[in-house]
């Protein structure tokens, strides 16, 4: 019996050493405060980023507004308001609500978190589109101004986000954005689509859904009361004027990215020799390098010379070198078939100079 | 000319510096890459003389034979199975000759002891804990790796694995992963940390990280003993003579194909569940077939595993010796800390068909999964030290006869120990490769979560059904 007491006590002291241990690792008491410090920048930042949105359109915030924007209480809000306007964020006219230039000047730095968090998530992170907004609403507010530069410096200064937004630069400069919504532009005028709105959200998911994004050359080839029908290149597709509306267009740029006129890698024969036009903008951040690092540039001459028993990878001579692409790979090489050979008939290895 | 410098405030130029920024447009970086193999193309055009040659050819004549949608298959299983078999075959004899050697030595070392009046306790600790299991995980571990690390780099130092990573890469392409992670797989059943190492060549970070996280569920060297010799012993003897060689053997096999089963399957279910939002692009190259330097691979794998193997024994292995030793010798009311722990554990090793020794065991060989067998043996024997005993027999008496072993117990220990968390060394190397403390746990909690719960199904299922 003395031996189970024994036993008791050591692991009741070897049960307190852990906890103690334990307690001086994870600091539950500086993690909670950290959670609260996080929450209240949450909400300042939710705030700036609402006053902003409203003088972007030229209306009034007010308190109700706030209210709804932020889900807050009637009795909470009058505090949050207070305490914004003591650090010198916003001030009230009466029932109005405006920002300060240091309040403006942070709610920029807000949307730019947000907008170069969602380009980062979709160019090097491959997130679809239609999950960038939720991922970016929660990381915006925990960048710090350093993280934020270097993140900008490492995706190269973009001045877009997924979207088609422009993202303020770190002084607060906004380029504007010069485009006309889809329903104002003449018919059979190729366009291009430079921005999609991304709320409301009902209407962004049916955009998503037509798997319509910026940088897609597009054509209006029919225009009707109750819809419009426009041609990407590969498909149709119909639109409610609702929907068009949210989807901004300019010209498109000159050169080979007219749809119509774009062979892929992956479309290629075995066999079949090609050059390199150019890699589809679509294809951005981490692929776009490893694709460029193999020698995948313009004028390069590419040759399908491998496929394996299920259809995928292909192997592909490159520049001397074989590689092997998927296809999901090889849709992002637009070519020119070039097949000054004639492909199969060719022996293999003499085309080469 | 000094007013206007005195004008131009800091601000002033990184304004500047963000319209031009501005107006250099997305693509700058693709004119850089163009330029640079414009500038290649140009200097090669000038220095390098082609000619049309035999080489080539040939090199596309084996390319079109090892990818051929006919033959490109057999040839690689016929590859790795003769790998396998030669690493199995060739490892016997020096496995045994190093753990004769190595267990002489242990003897006399611990006469010597005794001629000096060592007290017990100390020469039991040092010699037959901490020695024993240093010797035990030497033997077993260095003669199969020393043939197998060398057969593979030949392989790839010759053109030929990326070819297979290419042959496959449509099976892990349907699970969300990597071609090359057949490689590192393969690398894998030698040693899981040296797989784990492996994965260095996947150069897309979400897929590296699936091929980490899932190569544990294919066998290494440590595990293959474990279930051969259940095989031979439980498998084998549910069949008439003549095909219990063919049992045994199909039974390995078919845990080994589980394994990569669930390889593709937990592939599959990361790469849409918590590794959604990672870089992904495959490219694979395709080198051309070199002859290699067979000496040289030799002599440096030699080297490496050696040295890779010892270092091993040392830090992880000697621990769990001492270990082992502390927890069978002390004894607390006639019984000792071993024999608790495992009473401790026995409803829950009960409950997934095995017991608590089975499960100690598992505990205790975290470090080095070779020991697992021996220190089972050790507590059912009651002997205080590891130990092996010779004959299937003997194995055989004392585990069905003394302690109730099932065909559930030896199907369960064969899938527990093929679906449990990697051994010391491979977590450490997760850890090491991802600086990630989250992958680190999911890399080793993770298989274990999958392990509790098959076995815990299949014994239910065998208990319900009545079988047993």
């Amino acid at each position: 019996m003395e031996n189970g007491w024994i036993w008791l006590w050591f692991v009741l002291a070897l049960g307190g050493l852990l906890a103690l241990r334990l307690w001086a690792r994870l600091r539950p008491l500086a993690r909670w405060r950290r959670w609260r410090a996080l929450r209240e920048r949450a909400l300042f930042e939710d705030a700036l980023k609402h006053l902003l949105t409203c003088e972007h359109s030229s209306r009034d915030a007010t308190v109700e507004s706030l209210a709804g924007s932020l889900g807050l209480s009637q009795k909470r809000l009058p505090r949050l308001i207070a305490r914004m306007e003591a650090a010198g964020l916003l001030r009230s006219h009466g029932a109005a609500l405006h920002l300060s230039s240091e309040g403006k000047q942070w709610a920029l730095r807000v949307v730019r978190a947000h907008r170069l968090w969602e380009r980062y998530l979709a160019d090097e992170a491959g997130l679809p589109i239609g999950e960038l907004h939720h991922a970016a609403e929660r990381a915006e507010h925990r960048l710090t101004p350093e993280e934020l530069d270097a993140l900008d410096a490492h995706l190269g200064h973009p001045l877009r986000d997924p979207h088609g937004d422009p993202i303020p630069t770190a002084a607060g400069a906004v380029a504007p954005l010069e485009a006309l919504p889809l329903t104002d532009w003449p018919l059979d005028q190729p366009a291009q689509i430079v921005h999609v709105e991304d709320e409301p959200e009902v209407i962004f998911k049916e955009i998503v859904a037509e798997r319509l994004h910026p940088g897609m050359s597009v054509r209006i080839l029919e225009r009707m009361p109750e819809y419009l029908t426009i041609y990407d290149g590969q498909a149709e597709h119909r639109l409610t004027p609702v929907v068009a509306a949210n989807i901004h267009v300019a010209k498109a740029p000159e050169g080979p990215s007219q749809p119509e006129e774009r062979i892929r890698l992956a479309d290629l024969a075995d066999g079949e020799e090609a050059e390199v036009v150019a890699l589809d903008p679509d294809c951005r951040g981490f692929s776009r390098r490893r694709l460029l690092d193999l020698g995948l540039t313009p004028g390069a001459r590419v040759r399908v010379e491998l496929s394996p028993a299920f259809g995928e990878p292909r192997a592909i001579r490159v520049r001397g070198t074989l590689i092997a692409l998927r296809r999901e790979q090889a849709v992002h090489v637009c070519v020119r078939s070039g097949s000054r050979s004639g492909g199969k008939t060719q022996k293999p290895g003499v085309s080469r100079q | 000319m000094s007013d206007r410098v005195q004008t131009l405030t800091p601000q002033d130029v990184l304004a500047r510096a963000d319209e031009l920024q501005r107006q250099l447009g997305g693509r700058f970086r693709d004119k850089i890459v163009e330029s640079l193999y414009h500038e290649a193309e140009h200097i090669a055009r000038r220095a390098v003389h082609h000619r049309t040659d035999r080489h080539w050819d040939l090199d596309q004549r084996i390319d079109r034979l090892v990818t051929s949608p006919i033959f490109g298959m057999p040839l690689m299983l016929l590859v790795l199975a003769a790998i396998f078999w030669v690493t199995i075959a060739g490892a016997n004899y020096p496995s045994e000759l190093l753990a004769t050697g190595l267990f002489w030595f242990e003897a006399r070392a611990v006469e010597l002891f005794n001629a000096w009046g060592v007290p017990w306790w100390v020469t039991g600790f040092l010699w037959h804990g901490v020695y024993r299991s240093l010797a035990w995980v030497f033997s077993v571990m260095l003669p199969p790796m020393a043939i197998f690390f060398p057969l593979f780099t030949i392989l790839e130092d010759l053109g030929y694995l990326p070819r297979v990573a290419f042959n496959l890469d449509w099976l892990f392409q349907k699970s969300g992963a990597h071609g090359k992670q057949a490689l590192t797989m393969a690398m894998g059943f030698g040693c899981n940390a040296a797989g784990v190492i492996a994965t260095r060549t996947i150069d897309s970070p979400r897929e590296r990280l699936i091929a980490i996280l899932t190569n544990n569920f294919v066998p290494c060297n440590g595990r293959f003993p474990t279930l051969i010799m259940l095989a031979t012993i439980f498998v084998a003897a549910a069949f008439p003579p003549a095909f219990a060689s063919l049992a045994a053997a199909g039974a390995v096999v078919a845990v080994v194909l589980l394994g990569v089963l669930f390889t593709l399957l937990v592939s599959w279910g990361l790469s849409r569940t918590i590794l959604k939002g990672e870089a992904s692009a495959f490219t694979l190259e395709l080198p051309p077939y070199r002859r290699p330097s067979v000496m040289r691979i030799l002599y440096t794998s030699l080297i490496d595993r050696t040295l890779f193997v010892l270092w091993r024994a040392i830090i992880v292995a000697a621990p769990a010796g001492a270990v082992i030793w502390i927890l069978a010798n002390i004894s607390v009311g006639g019984t000792s800390l071993a024999q608790h722990t495992a009473d401790l554990l026995n409803p829950q090793g009960v409950a997934i068909g095995l017991d608590g020794v089975i499960l100690l065991a598992f505990v205790i060989a975290i470090p080095a999964n070779e020991i697992v067998v021996p220190t089972i043996l050790m507590m059912y024997l009651g002997t205080g030290m590891m130990i092996e005993l010779e004959g299937f027999e003997q194995l055989r008496a004392l585990l069905v006869d003394q302690h109730g072993w099932t065909l559930l117990t030896a199907v369960n220990l064969m899938l527990f120990s093929l679906l449990h968390n990697p051994c010391g060394t491979t977590i450490w190397t997760i850890w090491k490769e991802t600086r990630s403390r989250k992958w680190t746990l999911v890399g080793a909690l993770m298989p274990l979560g999958i392990g509790f719960l098959v076995t815990f199904l299949t014994a239910t299922a065998v208990h319900a059904i009545g079988w047993i």
